[in-house]
């Protein structure tokens, strides 16, 4: 296995449209990385760029100390898993999984021994007389990791690998792919826009938009200490609630309603007194009991958990509560806020 | 790998792969059928072709490819009576030398006040080599196809056996 550094990496496609901006990342060796971000963000691109099927416009791909930058994707040494698994339908999954390693012209039981060994890692041994079509989408997407295992490459590239599958089976496929990750012990690239696959499986998230980096970290320091508004919004499920505050004599003021700081975040509003600010808190940060009185417009119960929608005067606003409740439309609760976050008004950057 | 280890990959294989090599050996007897059948009528010997003879020809020309097909189908998934089917092909490969080609070179037809022998030695010679390579191969392909498909068999025999074995203990 290896470690990659991508420096400064820039995209600029032929119509002069930039597609990633100076993008710079040390994975680490047998690290995964996920690449997350809402459609249009820049990830694929930036993974097309690893495996070579993009060009990269400026900056420096380096593999174990090489630079790849301009080498050819067959001699990179890396491996892709594709959204739509990439099989050969006319092939057994035996086939399929040796089919690279024919075409290097291995020795054929040498082969043989590495399809086993895979198969019998991703539990496909019993499917390996069989085709592509006569399995369903969560084998078939193992047949493509084993295909990819096979090859033991340098690195793992994983292009949204679970967005065909159902729910139930993107669950189970990513705890594969996870215990996989701990048996190779491989340097992996994941891109997802989901993000519970994203905390779930990173080592280490890069959270992308508009093609710019917006923070890596490990998936606890963009939850807990989002950099900007945009990863505060997009890290966390029901997302973060947003409200433009005052900072004011020791409190948070809006006109639904006044929040008091604690030490702590007083002395980091220091030089923000009277001036606006945005406020963030997550729903599961809100806690019932309190002076903020929330006008409940639905009542969604998920069994552990039961998120609560309302209106906080002008502001609308999330809650989940870790209870079972039952409100109606039209009830009201009142709630405080166990967690805030703040963020700067003109940059959207976190102030801490 | 040791020697015992080798062979045993080697007999593990056959369980993923297909029997290609007895497969494209009876394409490759197809064609040298069809060389067959498309030289024959070498010379023109006035009506000595128009016979039941060569309407049987034709019949079993047609039968051969198909049957042989349908053989390097089954050989390839390993199914034993196609073997058998394939060496029976090549036998009968061999008979139709005796048929056609021997009574086409003892034939001679006069056209035009001329003797000529219908089929002269080096076309004899021709279609010869084409229906014993067809032969040689047709049999060549079963006999691959038999020891493949034995093997497998056992080997398969083998596993079922030791997993009996671990299931008991």
């Amino acid at each position: 296995m290896s470690n990659l550094k991508l420096q400064h990496l820039d995209k600029i496609y032929d119509n002069n449209v930039q597609a990633v901006y100076d993008f710079n990342l040390d994975i680490d060796d047998g690290e995964l990385i996920v690449l997350v971000g809402p459609s249009g963000c820049g990830k694929s691109t930036t993974l097309r760029m690893v495996a070579g099927l993009e060009d990269i416009s400026a900056g420096k791909l380096i593999i174990d100390g090489k630079d790849v930058t301009s080498m050819p994707p067959k001699d990179r040494d890396i491996a892709m898993v594709f959204q739509n698994y990439a099989l050969y339908g006319h092939m057994t999954i035996y086939e399929n999984m040796a089919f690279s390693l024919n075409l290097r012209k291995e020795n054929k039981n040498e082969i043989h021994q590495k399809v086993l060994a895979a198969a019998e890692i991703l539990g496909l041994t019993d499917q390996l007389n069989k085709k592509p079509n006569q399995l369903s989408g969560g084998q078939r997407q193992r047949v493509a990791m084993g295909r990819a295992i096979v090859r033991k490459p340098k690195v793992f590239l994983f292009d949204e690998p679970l967005s065909n599958l159902d729910a139930k089976l993107r669950g189970a496929t990513r705890r594969e792919i996870l215990l996989l990750h701990k048996r190779l012990n491989a340097t992996m690239i994941y891109v997802t826009h989901d993000q519970t696959e994203a905390l779930t499986l990173a080592d280490r998230i890069v959270c992308m938009s508009m093609g710019y980096v917006q923070q890596i970290g490990t998936p606890l320091e963009l939850y807990d200490t989002p950099a900007n508004l945009f990863v505060a919004g997009f890290i966390g499920l029901p997302p973060m609630n947003f409200f433009d505050v005052e900072v004011k004599n020791g409190q948070v003021v809006c006109d639904s309603f006044a929040v008091d700081l604690t030490a702590e975040e007083k002395q980091a509003l220091k030089a923000y007194e009277n001036k606006t600010i945005v406020l963030g808190v997550r729903p599961e940060n809100i806690v019932e009991g309190g002076n903020i009185t929330v006008d409940v417009f639905s009542n969604e119960n998920l069994g552990q958990t039961t998120l609560v929608n309302g209106m906080a005067k002008n502001h609308k606003i999330t809650c989940k509560f870790r209870e079972w409740c039952n409100y109606k439309a039209g009830d009201t609760v009142n709630v405080s806020f166990a967690r805030k976050h703040f963020f700067d008004k003109e940059t959207n950057n976190a102030i801490r | 790998m040791t020697p015992d280890s080798v062979a045993l990959i080697k007999k593990d294989r056959l369980r993923y792969s297909k029997n290609k090599l007895s497969s494209n050996l009876t394409l490759l007897a197809i064609v040298f059928n069809a060389l067959y059948f498309v030289s024959i009528y070498k010379s023109d010997v006035g009506s000595y072709y128009y016979s039941y003879i060569i309407g049987i020809s034709v019949v079993y020309n047609l039968l051969f490819m198909l049957i042989a097909f349908l053989a390097s189908e089954g050989v390839k998934g390993y199914k034993l009576n196609y073997s058998y089917v394939l060496a029976a092909l090549g036998l009968g490969q061999i008979v139709r030398i005796f048929i056609l080609p021997i009574d086409a070179k003892n034939t001679f037809i006069t056209l035009s006040q001329e003797s000529q022998q219908v089929m002269h030695d080096g076309q004899f010679m021709r279609v010869c080599f084409y229906l014993i390579a067809s032969a040689a191969l047709c049999i060549l392909a079963g006999i691959t196809a038999f020891i493949k498909t034995r093997t497998l068999t056992s080997y398969e025999e083998e596993l079922k056996q030791k997993a009996k074995g671990a299931s008991h203990e």
